[in-house]
């Protein structure tokens, strides 16, 4: 691999049309190497979530394009881009998006039934993943069975389940108390290293942010600094 | 705050902005409730003035058509001399006086709904003389006079003028006029003598003075006697053929000298005027009837006392009790769409109060009371409710003429408190202080206490069922044994905790197709299976379909068996697709007449028999009054020790003897079962050849004919002969009163039930669809493509649909075939037994079509809303499954 795995160009987001329009992203542009893990800094409102979006395909920019690993993301069809998501860019959400009748285990193999991953390596790396955060003792437990931190730490291993390339982290500790988010980022720092993923996570912490390997400011919709 | 809050008693203080954009928000839902209310306000205020209509019409057409005359019968003043007996020219008036007496005799609330009565004098039975076939002949006055044309001769003159004096037993000799077929049968002219005897073989003098035609054959004097204007075969005697001779004022008093003392008899007949009876009176006038025939003298009693006789009280019990059927199977089905009427409305006030909690808890946190939040909702659902029952009450008003509150009042209740209770619990749930305990027991307290209030109220339903079901079984649902409503309620009820157990045998299933999917290699079957699974605990949506549906496939079920019974009784009041009865003056031509029907096109099977009603067959101990069929039976034709073998219907014993007038007895011996041969219980039926080497020559008098063309070709050879067809004794029966007013109840009742079902689906997937995208919207962050998130959702909706296809139609007709025996259903078939339950297959296929199909259609409906929507903005919105 020669250039950046995430490139970003001039994308421009705008909500809404007329004076009422709402300029969410504006001429943002920026490179992100392999193998690194980024905090996207900024207050509520500010364009993380927006520019996370854009990034992994959930959303389309008025203007502009973003690369993934040499793959154009704005030019994909939905069919380019669930293919995308299944090989290339996973998600981690606020909200953890587990399903509640799965257990963690289950939960964890969601993308490789999707990628229709024969049943005993989809095990295997279930296990490993289960092991790799912490919960090879919870793997028969139920979401509502398990803790915040550790419901975050099986939305990550399921992120890590297909070995994506990039990893798209939507103010992951947002709703868990600062001891657990602190550890659910270590987390994230250590299965960077681990599984050689890049990882782009939105905080407002000035904590999470030491461990990173490099902070991007947004600020009403462009970058800082 | 814009608006200015106003206190209602200074209880609760009411926002009406709140209120204002509330109900701008969520004005399609506060719609679809109108329109609920609108509907069923109308089906519960027009069906009970449409059943009192029915019943009504029921009563004049049964009365109707029965011809229950009430009879007053009296004999004649004795008209003896010193050594004889004396003419008595003034004998018209006399009867003419009977008859007024009768009319006062009368109760005043009977007589308003009887016509104008008529008198006949009658003389005794003679046997026509002519060596033919048995036939009779009576000699017959009318009062009213009835209107006719003289074809020959002229009207009976007296024998003598004035009065005249007779010795005892001397024959007297009689003028009579006859009718063209009479005449014909009889084979006279005016100034013939008719050849006549009595039953002592006493010759008797009667001559022909004129030939007659009526003016009006339907003038109701030619009712009472019809034997008067043609010859009437069939009934009493075997073989016999009944004729009659009319009788002019001025012959009436040699009548009465021809005959002895005591022969001649008075009948004051009273028809019941059907236009003036109702549902309300019919019991009253019958028990009326039952009064006056209890009070009346006997035959025993001296000259000029009243012997009153009428089945009318017997066909107004019979009605009444066809009305009281109806109205329970009518009663059965209003209460099921109500039932499931209300549930849908507590399913509605469910999703609307789940679209505003977070508005109601926005409220409550801001500083309002619950009472003010109740406040609120109920002045809107007050309005909703109010007008949306204003306009149902209104159509019922325009289509039934009069409304029924009392069924209302449930529906509009619902309505308006429903969806304020709920959105008043929902916003104290949301603010109240108590917090979920950390203890493990405590939280497992709480959640058993739940289940147990779950338990309980799951319990009530049932224990509701089962108490409403025995009541029907045990107490039926006539009214006079108390309020019939908890018992008709039992099906709705039945259906209701049937459904309460599918709904809790549904998270199992969906469990088991989720544990299976986990095995299998289809993603998409595990996370469509895990939303079902997950989804399986909400209760009134599925709660909702079943009810609906299992209600909606038993009025199918009462409709497809009442339907299959009406075509079962009038196959067997016909006994083919037509039937010929051949008229006593033409039962010669009868095997011409069946080869000629025989040759018609679209004939395939033409059957002759002679048919005697009432036939005297002597059985071991006792004579009965079976229908004798004798045809061509050549299973039968072998006799037996010199008996005829039989195939007997009825309990009529193993040795059997068929009686006749002056002729040794023909034994028969019962060799197996009868089929049913029209509407009598009991049968007999021996093979022609085998009856006539028995000495019983038969004469065909029925012909049966089946086939595409029977109809036509009984039609067209219904000259001399009365022809049946089944089509038209089944269309006439459908479309009798009840029967029409029943059938169309039931399909209305499953139309609006089934409607009622898929709202249920579709409110039920409405309320769940934000939390089902969110999850396909993860799952696609995950990699599902778009158009497998379709499979997904169709997965989490199929399971309810699925047990409500299979579950419901089973629920529907088990308690059809727990409930019909109490509901009569023979009633309105017209049949002796209750008909079997008929499964009905093609539209419970077609159900179970329409839900799948509904599945799709709301997938497809919900993929399309939110097709434009980026799944960024989709996972933005609410924080859902984790």
């Amino acid at each position: 691999m020669t250039g950046p795995l995430l490139k970003v160009a001039g994308v421009h987001r705008r909500f809404g049309s007329g004076p009422a329009a709402v300029h969410a992203l504006r001429d943002v542009s920026f490179e992100v190497a392999a193998g690194t893990m980024v905090a996207l800094v900024g207050r509520s409102g500010s364009g993380k979530t927006t520019l996370l979006n854009v990034i992994g395909g959930l959303d389309r920019p008025d203007e502009g394009t973003v690369h993934v690993e040499g793959t154009e993301v704005t030019a994909l069809d939905e069919d380019g881009l669930s293919r995308l998501r299944r090989e290339k860019v996973s998600y981690v959400f606020q909200t953890f998006g587990l399903i509640p009748v799965l257990s963690a285990a289950e939960n964890v193999g969601a993308p490789l039934r999707l990628a229709r991953t024969p049943a005993a390596e989809r095990e295997r790396r279930v296990a490993m993943l289960l092991d790799l955060v912490g919960l090879a003792d919870h793997a028969q437990q139920r979401p509502d069975e398990l803790s915040g931190g550790q419901q975050q730490r099986v939305a990550i291993a399921r992120a890590l389940a297909a070995s994506p390339r990039l990893l798209v982290a939507d103010e992951p500790t947002g709703q868990l108390d600062a001891e657990t988010g602190l550890s659910v980022m270590a987390l994230l720092r250590g299965v960077v290293e681990s599984e050689g993923v890049t990882a782009l996570v939105s905080t407002h912490d000035a904590v999470m942010m030491a461990l990173a390997d490099r902070v991007i400011h947004i600020s009403d919709g462009r970058l800082e600094g | 705050m814009t608006g200015r809050p106003f206190a209602v008693r200074r209880f609760f203080v009411v926002h009406r902005p709140s209120v204002r954009g509330r109900a701008r928000a969520d004005r399609g839902a506060l719609l679809l409730t109108g329109a609920v209310v609108a509907v069923l306000t109308l089906l519960a205020g027009a069906v009970q003035p449409l059943i009192r209509d029915t019943a009504e019409a029921a009563v004049q057409d049964a009365v109707r058509h029965s011809e229950a005359d009430v009879r007053a019968h009296a004999s004649l003043a004795r008209d003896d001399t010193e050594d004889g007996r004396a003419r008595h020219p003034g004998l018209a008036e006399d009867v003419d006086e009977i008859r007024r007496r009768a009319d006062l005799g009368l109760d005043d609330e009977l007589r308003d709904v009887l016509r104008e009565p008529i008198a006949t004098a009658t003389g005794p039975t003679l046997n026509v003389t002519d060596g033919s076939l048995l036939r009779t002949f009576r000699l017959t006055y009318l009062t009213g006079s009835p209107r006719v044309t003289w074809v020959a001769g002229g009207a009976p003159g007296p024998t003598v003028a004035g009065v005249a004096a007779i010795p005892y037993g001397a024959q007297w000799p009689v003028q009579t006029a006859l009718s063209e077929p009479v005449a014909t049968a009889l084979n006279v002219r005016p100034g013939d003598k008719i050849r006549l005897q009595d039953e002592n073989r006493n010759p008797k003098d009667v001559t022909v003075s004129g030939v007659f035609r009526p003016v009006d054959a339907a003038d109701p004097a030619w009712r009472l006697m019809p034997e008067l204007l043609r010859p009437v075969g069939g009934q009493g005697t075997f073989g016999s053929t009944r004729m009659a001779g009319l009788l002019s004022p001025d012959s009436l008093p040699d009548a009465r000298l021809a005959f002895g003392q005591d022969e001649m008899g008075v009948t004051v007949s009273f028809a019941p005027e059907p236009s003036k009876l109702t549902w309300e009176s019919a019991r009253t006038i019958a028990d009326i009837v039952v009064k006056l025939k209890a009070t009346s003298g006997s035959s025993s009693q001296y000259e000029g006392v009243l012997k009153w006789e009428t089945w009318l009280d017997i066909e107004l019990r019979a009605v009444a009790a066809r009305i009281d059927a109806a109205v329970a199977q009518a009663s059965v089905l209003l209460i099921g769409v109500l039932l499931v009427g209300v549930l849908v409305l507590l399913l509605a006030a469910d999703v609307l109060v789940r679209r505003r909690t977070p508005a109601l808890v926005i409220a409550r946190r801001r500083g309002a009371g619950l009472a003010d939040l109740f406040a609120e909702l109920v002045l809107e659902s007050l309005a909703v409710g109010v007008l949306a029952a204003a306009v149902g009450l209104g159509a019922a008003f325009a289509v039934a003429g009069g409304i029924s509150w009392e069924w209302a009042l449930p529906v509009v209740l619902a309505a308006v408190f429903a969806g304020p209770a709920f959105g008043t619990l929902a916003a104290a749930r949301a603010t109240r202080n108590r917090r979920v305990p950390a203890n493990r027991s405590a939280r497992k307290r709480i959640r058993d206490t739940g289940r147990l209030r779950r338990f309980v109220l799951e319990a009530a339903v049932v224990l509701g069922a089962v108490g409403a079901l025995v009541a029907l079984r045990q107490r039926g649902v006539a009214p006079g044994d108390g309020d019939p409503t908890f018992a008709a309620s039992g099906p709705a009820w039945g259906v209701l905790a049937g459904a309460v157990v599918l709904v809790r045998l549904l998270p199992i299933g969906t469990g088991l197709a989720l544990r299976w999917a986990l095995r299998s290699r289809r993603p998409l079957a595990v996370f469509g299976a895990a939303r079902a699974a997950d989804t399986a605990g909400r209760v009134l949506p599925v709660l909702v379909m079943v009810t609906a549906v299992g209600v909606a496939s038993f009025a199918f079920t009462l409709d497809v068996t009442a339907r299959q019974g009406l075509a079962e009784g009038a196959r067997r009041t016909v006994g083919a697709d037509a039937r010929l009865d051949v008229s006593p003056v033409a039962e010669a031509s009868t095997p011409e007449l069946a080869r000629a029907i025989a040759a018609e096109p679209g004939v395939r099977q033409v059957i002759t028999a002679q048919i005697t009603d009432s036939a005297r067959v002597g059985t071991p101990g006792a004579v009965a009054a079976p229908r004798l069929v004798i045809t061509d039976r050549p299973d039968l034709r072998e006799l037996r020790d010199g008996a005829v073998p039989a195939l007997v219907r009825g309990d009529l014993g193993g040795r059997l003897e068929v009686i006749r007038e002056g002729l040794p007895p023909v034994p028969l011996v019962n060799v197996g079962t009868a089929p049913a041969i029209g509407d009598v219980e009991e049968v007999v039926i021996v093979d022609t050849q085998a009856a006539a080497a028995a000495g019983l020559v038969a004469v065909p008098n029925t012909i049966w004919v089946n086939g595409p063309g029977a109809a036509k070709a009984a039609r067209a050879h219904a000259t001399g002969a009365a022809a049946q067809v089944y089509a038209t004794v089944l269309d006439e029966r459908r479309a009798a009163p009840l029967t029409a007013g029943l059938l169309r109840l039931a399909w209305t009742a499953a139309g609006v039930l089934l409607a009622f079902g898929l709202l249920g689906l579709s409110l039920g997937a409405a309320s769940g669809a934000p939390a089902r995208w969110q999850t396909v919207s993860r799952l696609r962050t995950l990699g599902l493509r778009p158009r497998d998130g379709r499979w997904v959702a169709v997965g989490e909706l199929l399971p309810p649909a699925l047990l409500t296809a299979i579950g419901a139609p089973l629920l529907g007709v088990l308690f059809a075939r727990l409930a019909f025996g109490p509901l009569a259903l023979r009633q309105i078939t017209w049949q002796a037994a209750d008909p079997p339950p008929v499964l009905p297959w093609w539209p419970l296929l077609g159900v179970a079509l329409v839900l799948v199909a509904a599945v799709a259609v709301v997938v497809r409906v919900e993929a399309t809303a939110r097709r434009g929507r980026r799944l960024g903005e989709v996972l933005r919105v609410g924080s859902l499954d984790g």
